[in-house]
């Protein structure tokens, strides 16, 4: 372009400009990279420790199991049963049946116990997937020769059938099924108790409270508390749903007990004690998405002699609900991943039976792999990886159904 | 009240008889009252500070009457007043009376919910709900009991505000995806759905391009013919054109910043041979 | 470039105002230009000049032209401009009031016209009262058009007194040249022609007389015909019949 004249007390200076503006886009894109980097690099190290090579030796061999020529993996429930019976003491077959009886158990529930209690395989070495695949001659060759009675089997300790396995102590058939079905359950109740209570108070917040003194120390507090570490809701938890609501969370009032428990340590009390710790996150996102409601829509609806009732119902609700949704996505994706308080509550470490009321004892998925993590062998800890890669996919689902359902409820419509 | 009677019966009409209706209604009350609306000594206070003082002036049956002025002198405020939708701000509160159909709105009898939906409104900015056509025009309807043909009334309400035609294939369609203009005659049906007797219209066209705003001013010709309308406007060419009675707002003295009405006339009067120095020097632009 | 310390101080309606002022010049110089065609035309007829009837019958067109250029700024005025009461009322009278001026200026040419016509004819009598009804119109077209200038209700209201003497001048001539008539009826064809010259002048006077009252309708919005006492006099003369 042809010159300007430019007035010499300008330094008009585009390309230093420029220049500046395109540093300051690398910066950026470095912060940005650095953490995609982090995150890919902390997804890789999961992967790492939930697949590879193992060297498994029986105790007792299977073969030698098989009954009337049937082996092992084709018997039947009462031909494991029996395999079970003769070859564990009486003791703890009575305890077997008295945590849950034998007709109520499935068939692969009776095997994995053969598996875990009489086969018994060991694990006596195992490595990780990027040695697996990067130096595969060299262990085939350390395994024949520190363990020639052994087998090298390349497990994937992420499976389906992980999945559908109940806890064990055995690493080997150990799943975590028990540990997914406690987590939705209790998540369950949490949404049960803190989306309604939540989304009502932001509501009323919002659209009904006159701005006096009482209503902003309200409004303080319940920022405060959506910072308040999860610890202390634990223990929150603990005196009031564990103890002192123990008629209502161990079902007596029902007078549904599980036998196993008696106390309050259920379900409940813990989807309670996370539906308090999540309520205030439900509260400021609702009350932000009820406040990102246009006034002119309001003002419409008044216009037309509508109640305001009839207005927050019919227009400022559904207009929120895409907001109020993002907060109950956070809230799940919070609770979800709570393990401190869940532990105070009393969340059993060690139970392989699904939860089947409200009122039982049950377990989470973070529980369980801080359980698993706490053990010295390393096989736990490619459990534990397992384990963390279904917790991603299991949040990962329910944030993706949640997504849907925001974007149904957000079309301009 | 013989009105709420007749309101009631507006509620389950039978399809066209809605027109006639407003109409009957309108010709009992003619023998009740001399004005729709009135206001006598009106002042409008938010908190301690008097955005409007002291105004008497009539709104006439089937005119429209058109306020101006500089801005910041209350207009819209005197506006709300009118339905009572200034009470949407905490802290405001009036002195004086507005007399609908010889009652005063303001009683402590009065809910305003009654209020809004006789005296409906039209914003400056088109505001249609974010759903169908049809359910912006039928939800107004619906919240006060309308058991009649529904299909009809929305019918009957595009048609009154000249959308008919360039929706009639699209009810279903969301009402956010119509032009502006459309989308004013679509507040402007809406507000007719729940058959008001004076429409307030707040700077209903300052949004609009030049044609759209147009449209509008024919519509309001051929809606005061069966509603009263009453218009804020910024726009002095608009009110010369469209209204038939202006009011002149002007702020009492730049200390205390509270308008009131310093001139009420007929509109042919107040643009060639106004009496208030004031309303000549607004209307010729002299007025800084 | 005009700098302008504070907001209040930018004057609005500033290219307005002066295109407003520049139509009220251009009337006055339209009103002088027929104030000069009527003046000349009477006194080309008391001099006989032949030729200086030819110029002003050819500067009428200049009249006419500079009356459709002041009619075309009016109208370019109402368009742009949104005038609303004082101003509309201005801009409007402003058209009638060019319009009257037009026709004084037809009637300056209709003298002039006659003159020609009457060729080397002599006149019928030296003109005395006419040059007299000329100057008196003239004086009250100059006074109507300062007074529509500058708004001055009080002159335009005193204005159309003077046509009386008009009126009164124009009477005088007509029982005169009736009188010649009555003596000499072959008198006829050049009587009638100065009563045609009078008449035109008496006609000047009136045309002031709607611009006095187009000047206070500008200033109050009211529309008065001001009563001028010769409709008093015709009436009384049906009266009387």
């Amino acid at each position: 372009m042809k010159e300007k004249l430019v007035n010499p007390n300008y330094n008009v200076n585009i390309n230093g400009r420029r220049r500046n503006g395109s540093i300051w886009r690398w910066v950026l894109q470095l912060s940005t990279v650095v953490g995609i980097i982090a995150l890919i690099t902390l997804l890789l190290n999961i992967i790492n420790g939930a697949f590879g090579y193992a060297v498994l030796e029986a105790r007792v061999d299977p073969a030698t199991l098989a009954v009337d020529g049937v082996p092992l993996e084709e018997q039947s429930k009462e031909q494991l049963m029996s395999v079970l019976q003769s070859n564990i003491s009486s003791a703890a077959f009575k305890k077997l049946e008295s945590d849950q009886p034998f007709a109520e158990r499935s068939r692969a529930n009776v095997y994995q116990l053969v598996i875990e209690r009489i086969v018994k395989y060991d694990i006596k070495a195992s490595w990780q997937l990027w040695d697996s695949l990067t130096r595969a001659n060299e262990i085939k060759a350390t395994a024949a020769q520190e363990y020639p009675s052994a087998q090298l089997r390349f497990i994937s300790w992420f499976t389906s059938d992980f999945v559908s396995r109940p806890q064990s102590s055995e690493a080997l058939t150990a799943g975590v099924r028990t540990a997914i079905l406690g987590s939705l359950w209790t998540i369950l109740f949490t949404i049960l108790l803190a989306f309604p209570l939540g989304v009502g108070a932001a509501i009323y917040l919002e659209e009904y409270a006159t701005d006096n003194s009482l209503n902003r120390l309200i409004q303080t507090n319940i920022n405060n508390l959506a910072g308040v570490p999860s610890i202390v809701y634990g223990i929150l938890g603990l005196a009031i749903f564990v103890r002192a609501l123990e008629a209502l969370t161990s079902g007596e009032i029902f007078g549904v007990v599980d036998p196993t428990t008696a106390n309050g340590r259920t379900v409940l009390a813990a989807g309670l004690t996370l539906g308090l710790l999540v309520l205030p996150i439900i509260i400021i996102n609702a009350q932000e998405a009820i406040r990102a409601v246009p006034q002119s829509l309001r003002k419409a609806s008044y216009g037309l002699g509508a109640t305001k009732w009839q207005t927050v119902w019919s227009h400022v609700l559904p207009n929120a609900l895409s907001g109020i949704l993002t907060g109950t996505i956070l809230a799940i994706s919070r609770a979800i991943g709570e393990t401190a308080p869940l532990v105070v509550v009393g969340a059993s470490t060690a139970i392989s039976f699904d939860p089947s009321s409200p009122f039982s004892k049950f377990t989470t998925l973070p529980i369980q792999i801080y359980q698993w993590t706490s053990r010295p062998q390393d096989e736990f800890r490619a459990l534990a990886a397992a384990s963390i890669l279904v917790l991603l996919v299991v949040l990962l689902s329910l944030n993706a159904s949640a997504v849907l359902l925001r974007n149904r409820f957000s079309r301009k419509y | 009240m013989e009105t709420t009677k007749y309101l009631k019966s507006l509620l389950t009409p039978k399809g066209k008889k809605q027109e006639s209706a407003v109409m009957a209604q309108s010709l009992q009350s003619q023998e009740n009252t001399k004005y729709v609306l009135e206001t006598k000594g009106l002042g409008i206070y938010y908190g301690d500070f008097q955005a409007v003082t002291s105004v008497n002036m009539p709104i006439k049956r089937h005119k429209i009457t058109a306020i101006i002025g500089p801005s910041g002198c209350g207009k819209s405020t005197l506006l709300r007043a009118f339905n009572r939708m200034n009470e949407l701000s905490p802290g405001t509160r009036i002195e004086g009376e507005v007399l609908f159909e010889g009652e005063n709105l303001y009683d402590p009898t009065v809910d305003p919910v009654e209020v809004r939906y006789r005296i409906g409104m039209v914003f400056q900015k088109p505001n249609p709900f974010p759903k169908s056509v049809y359910e912006n025009i039928a939800w107004g309807a619906r919240i006060h009991g309308f058991k009649g043909n529904m299909d009809e009334l929305v019918e009957s309400c595009l048609l009154q505000a000249a959308l008919w035609d360039e929706v009639k294939d699209k009810l279903k369609q969301s009402g956010l995806a119509l032009s502006g203009g459309q989308q004013q005659r679509l507040c402007i049906a809406r507000a007719l759905a729940v058959q008001p007797e004076v429409i307030l219209m707040d700077e209903p066209a300052s949004a609009l391009d030049p044609i759209a705003t147009l449209k509008i001013e024919e519509l309001m010709q051929e809606l005061k013919k069966n509603y009263t309308i009453v218009i804020v406007t910024h726009n002095m060419q608009q009110a010369a054109r469209a209204s038939d009675y202006t009011a002149m707002m002007m702020l009492t003295d730049r200390q205390t910043r509270s308008g009131t009405v310093i001139e009420y006339d007929d509109t042919r009067v107040i643009f060639t041979n106004p009496k208030d120095k004031r309303t000549e020097d607004y209307v010729t632009g002299r007025f800084g | 470039m005009t700098i302008y310390k504070r907001a209040e101080d930018i004057m609005l309606r500033k290219t307005f105002e002066n295109e407003i002022q520049q139509v009220k010049d251009d009337i006055l110089l339209l009103g002088s230009m027929v104030e000069q065609a009527i003046l000349n035309s009477v006194e080309a007829m008391k001099k006989r000049d032949i030729k200086a009837s030819e110029r002003i019958f050819e500067e009428d067109k200049q009249i006419n032209k500079k009356r459709f250029e002041i009619e075309n700024k009016l109208m370019v005025l109402i368009a742009t401009q949104q005038p609303m009461a004082h101003d509309l009322r201005l801009l409007a009278s402003s058209m009638e009031i060019i319009s009257e001026l037009e026709r004084m200026g037809d009637y300056a040419k209709g003298i002039a016209n006659i003159n020609i016509r009457m060729g080397d004819t002599p006149l019928l009598k030296p003109l005395i009262d006419v040059p007299r009804m000329a100057r008196i119109g003239v004086d009250m077209l100059h006074q109507a058009l300062t007074a529509f200038v500058n708004e001055d209700v009080e002159t335009a209201k005193s204005i159309p007194v003077k046509d009386d003497e008009v009126d009164a001048l124009y009477n005088q001539v007509y029982r005169e040249l009736m009188t010649f008539v009555i003596q000499d009826p072959k008198t006829i064809e050049r009587a009638n022609w100065l009563l045609w010259v009078a008449h035109n002048l008496e006609r000047v006077a009136d045309r002031v007389t709607n611009i006095c009252e187009r000047t206070i309708f500008i200033a109050t919005g009211e529309m008065a015909e001001i009563k001028s006492t010769d409709d008093e006099f015709w009436h009384s003369q049906r009266q009387q019949k």
